[in-house]
């Protein structure tokens, strides 16, 4: 086995002991303290993965689906442990980590990540802050839509009267979930834009220009719902809802274009 | 040397007898060295709070030591010898145990408060600087705080709020977190309101508005609590920047009206909304409720979120005792 998958299953597997460590202190009404501590062994993991198919590539590791699906993972993790312990949102974590396990787990399924990686000649800089930009966007979007989950649970708890489980003790207040929610759709929307500016320098192939379509499709997407929010107002539960239809969509939509 | 203990609390004496036996802060050091010489005892400390008194010594011999103690008590206080009927008298481990109870609220009217452990660790550090402490309460004590936090940190005894005022508060800082930001509303200046939101404003709330239909008395709230008075008829206004509304109005039917609610959001941004109704009959129609970004919570429902707590608590007495029990047998206290 390649050094590339080892690192990618013990990262899998520090996600995943992170969130069962997380799911079990949650259902006895505790704080996990534990769970920065493992999605970092797993970020670590991530970063080992991603420079080995780096140096074999020679370029930014973004040129198979299991790249991309890990580079996506590092991205969620790493807007996990920038927003996270600052907001003392531990449970973000805990949201997180099962998608950080489904993503790196569908790379590591045979056939999706490339053995051995070849080398990328003629690489050119706007393709690669392109693809850099975007996947970085969507993992910011990704947190977005783990928050509008945690947002969702918390909403129909406290509507519903139901506040005894220990997953609605360590749920954060409903306002800080909405202003991380807020942020990170923001800093999505940002580097997503980057991403797509570099998108119309790069040298383009007629599969790229329905790539890029779609990638604007879902930015424009984006821009109205940060638009709306901004300007009428939305309710959190229609926000929460919308960040997470709209990454729902939008992989969906990179799965087949 | 014996350890023994003689008290009374909420259980055993009205008020008007625990207030004659009532000790000041500033006095406890100096009470308990005035104790010693009383009962003719090695040490002693006193905790005075305003559902007990109790009275810790060390001494050689502890049936003589309560006589004394009790008789010069009577003398003291003036009061007939059938006072003593409402002290009780603990020895040796009886006595530590039910120190142990004491720090870890299990003793206390409302059941695993938190204040206590502070009452009782002042009352201590009183006695420690007057020099009233020895060898015997001063190992004791220490172990008993060390058991008190053992007791918060494995048990639930202390979670869950217990009174309506509390649960209120909990869930508006589930809703906002800190409440520095957050503005309230009263309608109606009756007093669970008036008890609700002083509970929000010590919590950091930023801002109050006292809405009543005799603006002398939205007035008179108003300026107690450090907020502003409205005029009745001008709530719906305020309405569009407040989070939270605590309304008790005394009127037979619902005041605020789903289409009351509707006229604000747009205005508000719908930003989340809290609603805490503690009026019977009702103030709020329930089905503002219905409207996506209100969380609507009236008193049956915080009573019973309340009563939930309270029997959350009661089911951990038992592993509480245990707790406290396995730690005093582990350890070797001298006196009991």
């Amino acid at each position: 086995m390649g050094m590339d998958r080892s690192f990618l299953i013990a990262s899998s597997l520090f996600a995943l002991v992170g969130a069962a460590w997380g799911m079990w202190a949650v259902h006895q009404g505790k704080r996990s303290p534990w769970t920065v501590a493992w999605i970092l062994g797993a970020f670590l993991c991530q970063i080992g993965f991603l420079s080995v198919r780096g140096q074999s590539r020679a370029a930014c590791p973004l040129h198979d689906a299991g790249e991309i699906l890990t580079f996506l993972a590092w991205s969620l993790t790493l807007f996990y442990l920038l927003v996270g312990p600052a907001y003392r949102i531990s449970l973000l974590g805990v949201f997180t980590a099962p998608v950080v396990v489904t993503f790196q787990g569908l790379a590591l399924l045979p056939g999706v990540l490339t053995q051995p990686p070849q080398p990328i000649a003629g690489g050119n800089a706007w393709h690669e802050t392109h693809s850099a930009m975007s996947v970085l966007a969507y993992g910011a979007l990704a947190l977005a839509a783990v928050a509008g989950v945690m947002f969702l649970v918390l909403d129909r708890q406290l509507k519903e009267h139901h506040l005894k489980s220990g997953l609605f003790r360590n749920l954060p207040p409903v306002r800080e979930l909405l202003t991380s929610l807020l942020r990170l759709l923001w800093l999505g929307g940002i580097l997503l834009t980057v991403g797509i500016i570099a998108g119309f320098l790069m040298p383009h192939t007629a599969s790229a220009w329905a790539h890029l379509i779609a990638a604007v499709a879902v930015w424009i997407a984006y821009v109205v719902l940060l638009t709306v929010k901004q300007v009428r107002g939305l309710t959190g539960r229609r926000l929460s809802l919308a960040a997470v239809l709209l990454f729902a969509l939008s992989l969906a939509v990179f799965a087949f274009v | 040397m014996e350890l023994f203990c003689l008290g009374l609390n909420h259980r055993t004496a009205p008020v008007e007898v625990r207030e004659k036996f009532a000790v000041g802060n500033t006095q406890l050091g100096q009470t308990a060295h005035e104790m010693v010489r009383l009962a003719e005892a090695s040490e002693a400390v006193v905790i005075s709070t305003c559902n007990r008194t109790e009275f810790y010594f060390a001494a050689e011999n502890a049936e003589i030591a309560f006589q004394l103690i009790e008789s010069r008590l009577s003398e003291k206080t003036q009061l007939d010898p059938e006072i003593n009927s409402h002290f009780y008298r603990k020895s040796k481990f009886d006595a530590a145990r039910h120190l142990c109870n004491v720090v870890c609220g299990l003793d206390s009217m409302m059941l695993g408060e938190t204040e206590i452990f502070g009452q009782v660790k002042q009352a201590y550090r009183s006695a420690l600087d007057a020099g009233a402490t020895g060898i015997v309460l001063n190992k004791l004590f220490q172990r008993v705080f060390g058991i008190g936090k053992k007791v918060r940190t494995e048990t639930s005894i202390q979670e869950g709020s217990t009174s309506v005022g509390n649960v209120a508060v909990d869930l508006a800082e589930k809703i906002f977190g800190h409440l520095k930001n957050s503005e309230v509303m009263i309608l109606g200046a009756g007093e669970m309101s008036r008890i609700t939101a002083q509970s929000l404003v010590s919590r950091g709330a930023k801002s109050i508005f006292v809405a009543n239909r005799s603006f002398d008395r939205a007035q008179e709230l108003a300026t107690e609590m450090g907020g502003s008075a409205v005029r009745f008829d001008d709530w719906q206004n305020v309405l569009k920047r407040v989070d939270v509304v605590i309304s008790s109005t005394g009127a037979p039917h619902a005041i605020v009206n789903r289409a009351d609610v509707e006229l604000a959001r747009r205005a508000r941004k719908y930003r989340p909304l809290f609603f805490i109704d503690i009026a019977v009959p009702r103030d709020i129609d329930p089905e503002v409720g219905e409207i996506e970004e209100v969380y609507l919570y009236d008193i049956d429902t915080l009573e019973q979120l309340a009563e939930e707590a309270r029997e959350r608590r009661h089911l951990q007495i038992e592993e509480c005792q245990r707790i406290i029990d396995l730690e005093l047998v582990k350890t070797h206290l001298p006196g009991i």
